[in-house]
């Protein structure tokens, strides 16, 4: 028999256990969002577009400016940073690869010149809004939903928590449904498994490439706007934040959605575990190590189909 | 039938090797010379000229900085070229070299020159994850597991107490020829010239080596293996092992680079683990071209003139930002889009 006061004591870190898994889904939702976008892309395009860490962070600084400078509140703001977003996305695809698709080498240099793009736009936005971190107004009052008491101790979520994981949630949701019953979307599934054929078919590729570019870009907005709300903002936030969602992508299986989802509020449940009971300083490695050892022990990921013919 | 075949066999390869793997169309010997000349003016330009310098200091430092980058551009050559695989993790290993070398002639007072095997050793070791990843995965998902390593090596020197944490390792000794110090030659006019002379001839043998490498056994194997991973298999060739000997090598080549950077700066930081320095390093095989050796010199000579030269124009219209990072997602963006293969380069098939 453990004393009392051992007792006492795993209860407590029982609940401070919960209390972090319950701080990392917000972040998680946020990775998952990004994961969508690169999935969608990588799987349509075939290419590794590297430009959306910063398609994510011109999202976020947008919905700083619309909040700001123009005033709007909370739910007007994301939808205009989100239609902000995917005009960036659909303005980079035009720009960087539609070129390399017409000379037949988007394979071969697709990414190089992803890689290009994102370093441009990173330090344009680093020249243009300076490298100051920036802070959002307060678009949502800040308190503590009580979610359930354990032990004595209340496991509680805040609210800006709340509503990233709820926004989060409907956007998934949405997603999920333009996939599954609008023509679009079937055929954006069709051209992820073989895009040639499926132009033989008569669909137009560069239309549905370019649908597909504007939802990563919305996606990768949303993230960035939810990422502004929780912390603050700054000109080289998309380098690590891409990447994370990419891990995150690989975690859940590329290709889907559901994954993502899982495979981002999983990373940011390992990301609060890992700051909470090992060591704030490795919060940001534990992303890449779960990607490395997925990728050599289960490249599908969680959830994902084979994707071999892609690599 | 047999004119044919002979016609097949004068096909202009031997004409096209000496045009597109050595300078202007030189020779080997020819190229090693007329550098060696340029290099010998550049260093005793002032010797004989004595009372003004006409070369200033601030030249020689960026010459050796290049001569630095260099060398990882042959080494990245042959993951990244070679074999045909994307490596943005480079700078772990660049890293690996240069804190080996400062931690052990800093804590353990050992000598510069017997720093660098060590570092090669312990480079090569920590190549073998990332080679037998290599083995599993390609394309895209190398890229990820390159840089997710380096990141992770990078976390590590940052939370490592012994490493010297963010602020790194500083103090590391100049190496010393015959207990006389490299910036401290007496018969050289500046304190660069030592270092600039013997990062010549390493860049110089590691051209000849890679030059031999890739012509014999297992630089054919090499060749077939980025062409077709599958027949080459089905030749018989060890597709697994000489994957990761490409990395090993590789590995090895930039390691050498990072011994001389925290040699020449006296001093290592975190940041030589990061992303930021893995894509300086693949960009200059990129811009250089791939899988060839004057590339990935000229390659790194551009990488690190270009920001010296921005920074002045940066000081002249008073900037407040670098433009050098804006102008180089442009040249990545251009190179793409006009010269694929690279300035040196030659046109896939």
């Amino acid at each position: 028999m453990l004393p009392y006061s051992a007792l006492l004591k795993r209860e407590k870190s029982m609940t401070v256990f919960i209390q972090q898994i319950i701080n990392g889904l917000a972040q998680g939702g946020i990775y998952a969002l990004i994961a969508i976008g690169w999935t969608t892309v990588f799987g349509i395009v075939g290419i590794m577009n590297w430009t959306h860490g910063e398609v994510y962070m011109l999202g976020a600084y947008v919905g700083y400016f619309l909040t700001t400078s123009a005033g709007f509140s909370l739910f007007p703001a994301l939808l205009i940073s989100m239609a902000a977003g995917a005009v960036i996305a659909m303005l980079i695809d035009q720009i960087g690869y539609v070129p390399l698709r017409k000379n037949g080498t988007i394979v071969q240099s697709g990414f190089i010149t992803a890689l290009g793009l994102s370093t441009f736009l990173r330090y344009s936005a680093n020249a243009g809004f300076t490298a100051s971190p920036r802070v959002y107004p307060e678009l949502l009052q800040y308190r503590l939903i009580t979610l359930f008491s354990a032990g004595g101790t209340e496991i509680t979520i805040n609210s800006i928590h709340f509503m990233i994981l709820i926004g989060t949630v409907i956007i998934m949701v949405i997603l999920q449904l333009f996939f599954s019953r609008t023509i679009i979307g079937k055929a954006m599934l069709a051209g992820s498994q073989d895009m040639k054929t499926l132009a033989l078919m008569g669909a137009d590729a560069e239309v549905l490439i370019k649908v597909t570019f504007a939802i990563s870009g919305a996606l990768g907005a949303a993230a960035g706007f939810f990422m502004g709300t929780l912390y603050t903002i700054f000109p080289t936030m998309g380098a690590l934040a891409g990447l994370k969602g990419w891990a995150c992508a690989i975690l859940g299986g590329i290709g889907s959605i559901t994954g993502s989802l899982v495979g981002g509020i999983l990373i940011g449940i390992a990301e609060n575990l890992t700051s909470g009971l090992i060591s704030t300083g490795y919060k940001d490695a534990i992303s890449f190590i779960i990607m490395i050892l997925v990728l050599l022990i289960r490249p599908t990921g969680l959830m994902g189909y084979k994707f071999e013919e892609k690599v | 039938m047999s004119e044919n075949t002979v016609k097949i066999k004068s096909l202009p390869s031997e004409k096209k090797r000496k045009e597109t793997d050595w300078l202007f169309g030189m020779s080997g010997k020819a190229t090693f010379i007329a550098a060696f000349a340029a290099i010998l003016i550049f260093c005793f330009l002032d010797a004989v000229h004595p009372g003004k310098a006409w070369i200033p200091n601030y030249v020689k430092y960026v010459a050796a900085c290049a001569l630095i980058y260099a060398i990882a551009g042959i080494g990245i050559n042959f993951h990244s070229g070679y074999i045909g695989e994307t490596s943005l993790g480079h700078a772990a290993f660049y890293g690996i070299g240069a804190y080996v070398t400062g931690f052990l002639t800093t804590r353990a007072d050992m000598n510069f020159w017997l720093t660098i095997p060590i570092g090669m050793i312990f480079a090569a070791i920590c190549a073998l994850p990332v080679g037998w990843a290599g083995t599993r995965v390609r394309g895209s998902f190398m890229v990820v597991i390159t840089y997710g390593y380096s990141e992770i090596l990078r976390y590590i020197a940052i939370n490592s107490l012994t490493l010297g944490g963010t602020s790194g390792i500083s103090g590391i000794p100049t190496p010393t020829i015959l207990g006389v110090k490299l910036t401290k030659i007496s018969f050289l006019p500046s304190n660069k010239d030592g270092f600039i002379l013997i990062l010549f001839f390493i860049v110089a043998f590691l051209g000849f080596f890679t030059w031999r490498i890739v012509h014999s056994r297992v630089g054919y194997a090499f060749a077939a293996i980025r062409e077709d991973s599958i027949a080459a298999t089905a030749m018989g060739i060890n597709v697994k092992g000489y994957k990761i000997l490409a990395l090993i090598l590789s590995a090895v080549i930039c390691s050498l680079a990072g011994s001389f950077y925290a040699g020449f700066s006296n001093f290592v930081a975190p940041d030589l683990l990061s992303a930021t320095l893995s894509i300086t390093i693949f960009t200059i095989l990129v811009v250089g071209g791939r899988r060839t050796i004057p590339g990935a010199v000229l390659g790194a000579f551009i990488i690190v003139i270009f920001p010296e030269l921005l920074r002045m124009v940066q000081e002249i219209l008073h900037l407040s930002f670098d433009p050098w990072y804006i102008l180089y997602g442009v040249l990545l963006v251009v190179i793409m889009r006009f010269k694929p293969e690279g300035i040196f380069g030659r046109k896939d098939n």
